[in-house]
């Protein structure tokens, strides 16, 4: 039952990212229309907006959180198409390692640089 | 006394293609006759009577019944024999074989990876009584509301249609395919078979049921109303029911027990006449 | 006799794309897998830009969010934005009817035949008009607000 607990995983992990990345992206983006709802968040994008965030918690676990279901829920979907496409049963394990390998990696990598800055 | 059925000539764009001459596949044309109510078989068989004899396609039944005759006209995948010239307003019909399954010559596919793959999946009741399997007593025992869950995916003619129409059978050799997905559903949901948990292992491989993605394509090309996307969706939901343990224990359906007590006889008038 | 090997019929991963004149559900699934892999794409852009370009300091990063406030990258940032919009509820529709719940019973064939998803087309189509004002109202924004 491997392939439905995978499935069923990629499943949960999309309405995860509906809910984190949405608060993401409202944030980021939606400038204009929070302002009818007076939540302040000028130019999220500028250094200091950024730096207040990483040294809260509450944001630095959202982005570690959203980045693990992220990686795992594209990387899922990137081996199921190249799948689709039959290569050899040796190259289906050489596939699906460097993905497992790529999604560690990105991940070790990309959430270093916030809890780094949130402890020091 | 009727109206004069108007004899129009249209164009048969046929791809042809034989092993043992041609090294890729051409196509040929044909003008054909075609009157009220032609159907794009008669236009092959009467192309094969009458222009080309070694025009090579399958046909059987004429009635949409035996699957044999499926092809691909105008770029959509039909029962030959189902389908009207003149449906298309068109002077022209492109006729090739089916895609995604490997042509031995002209319009004739071969099927046989496709039964292959239908058989891979069990298709037969497997009960755990071998005692009753092989010395049967008498029939298992199923409401009409039992049958209702999985009726509509018994109509299957094994025609290949859904396997042309698949997206994902258009790239990967290995997929099972909508129909045997579907017929796996249907033995899956018959309360007759205890067989479930290898089906389940069977189709939950690399290549199996989580290939598909709701396209839909199957169902809408499907001649007999089958709609396999439903099945496989259906098939999902067990399987993730599985997964999660929340999978309700479900009795198989008992052998029905011996009629032991008949209803008397209706008072009914004799008709044979007595010797008196 | 010479045994004949059939030729070969796939259509490959062109018939992803191309196939026929199928109806909507066969895009739907199309364009959710090209917003994936353009969601994907974008993913790997994004996070090595805020984690090499933040290490760097402020005036790096200063300088990037400069550079990306040219409205070319805007309309990149929208469209990406609009690809997760529908990607997010293409798949929330995905979930409800590949777990069954959204298609309904099997019924007999009665000619002529209307599957599942052709039965159940009217809320994906009011799917599809919720990303349209998803899109819309973020349009606005990014006119509004973001230049």
């Amino acid at each position: 039952m491997r392939n439905t607990y995978l499935r069923l995983m990629q499943l949960v992990t999309g309405i995860l990212i509906a809910v984190l990345l949405g608060i993401h992206i409202v944030i980021m983006h939606l400038d204009a229309i929070l302002g009818f709802f007076e939540v302040d968040v000028t130019e999220p994008t500028s250094w200091e907006s950024m730096i207040g965030r990483a040294s809260q918690a509450i944001w630095v676990g959202l982005y570690i959180a959203l980045l693990a279901v992220v990686l795992y829920h594209a990387l899922n979907g990137l081996r199921g198409i190249i799948l689709e496409l039959t290569p050899s049963a040796r190259t289906e394990r050489i596939v699906t390692w460097v993905i497992i390998a790529f999604g560690i990696i990105a991940f070790i990598g990309s959430s270093y640089v916030p809890l780094a800055l949130l402890i020091s | 006394m009727t109206e004069e059925d108007s004899i129009k000539q249209i164009t048969l764009k046929v791809q042809r293609y034989n092993p043992e001459q041609d090294s890729t596949p051409h196509f040929q044309e044909f003008l054909v006759p075609v009157s009220r109510g032609t159907t794009v078989l008669e236009g092959l068989l009467y192309i094969k009577e009458n222009l080309d004899s070694t025009l090579t396609f399958r046909t059987s039944c004429r009635m949409a019944i035996c699957g044999s005759c499926g092809m691909l006209i105008n770029n959509y995948p039909h029962l030959a024999c189902h389908t009207q010239i003149e449906e298309f307003h068109s002077d022209t019909l492109t006729i090739k074989p089916l895609p995604n399954l490997p042509i031995l010559k002209d319009l004739v596919t071969d099927l046989i990876p496709f039964f292959n793959t239908h058989k891979s999946i069990k298709p037969y009741t497997i009960r755990h009584e071998t005692e009753e399997m092989e010395n049967p007593t008498a029939e298992f025992t199923q409401t009409p509301q039992e049958l209702e869950t999985f009726l509509q995916f018994t109509y299957c003619v094994k025609c290949g249609i859904c396997i042309s129409a698949c997206p994902t059978s258009a790239s990967d050799k290995l997929f099972l395919g909508p129909q045997a997905l579907a017929q796996c559903f249907r033995y899956c949901a018959d309360n007759r078979d205890e067989g479930w948990q290898e089906r389940f292992l069977l189709v939950d491989t690399d290549h199996g049921i989580w290939r598909c993605h709701l396209a839909g394509a199957c169902s809408e090309a499907c001649p007999k109303g089958l709609d396999p996307a439903l099945a496989i969706q259906l098939l999902k939901r067990r399987l993730i029911s599985q997964a999660m343990g929340l999978r309700k224990k479900q009795q198989s359906s008992p052998v029905a027990s011996p009629i032991t007590e008949t209803k008397g006889k209706v008072p009914f008038p004799e008709f044979t006449a007595k010797e008196s | 006799m010479k045994q004949m090997q059939p030729r070969q019929n796939y259509m490959g991963p062109g018939g992803w794309v191309w196939a026929g004149k199928y109806k909507l559900e066969r895009y739907l699934y199309l364009l959710h897998r090209i917003t994936g892999l353009g969601i994907l794409l974008f993913l790997i852009l994004h996070l090595c830009m805020t984690t090499i370009f933040r290490i760097q300091g402020q005036d790096v990063w200063e300088a990037t969010m400069a550079l990306l406030h040219n409205p070319w990258f805007k309309i990149g940032e929208y469209l990406v934005c609009a690809a997760l919009i529908y990607h997010a509820l293409n798949g929330l529709r995905l979930i409800l009817q590949e777990l069954g719940f959204a298609l309904g019973r099997p019924t007999p064939p009665v000619y002529p035949y209307k599957d599942a998803l052709r039965k159940k087309r009217p809320w994906t189509i009011a799917m599809i008009a919720v990303i349209a004002i998803l899109a819309l109202v973020f349009f606005y924004d990014f006119i509004v607000g973001g230049w």
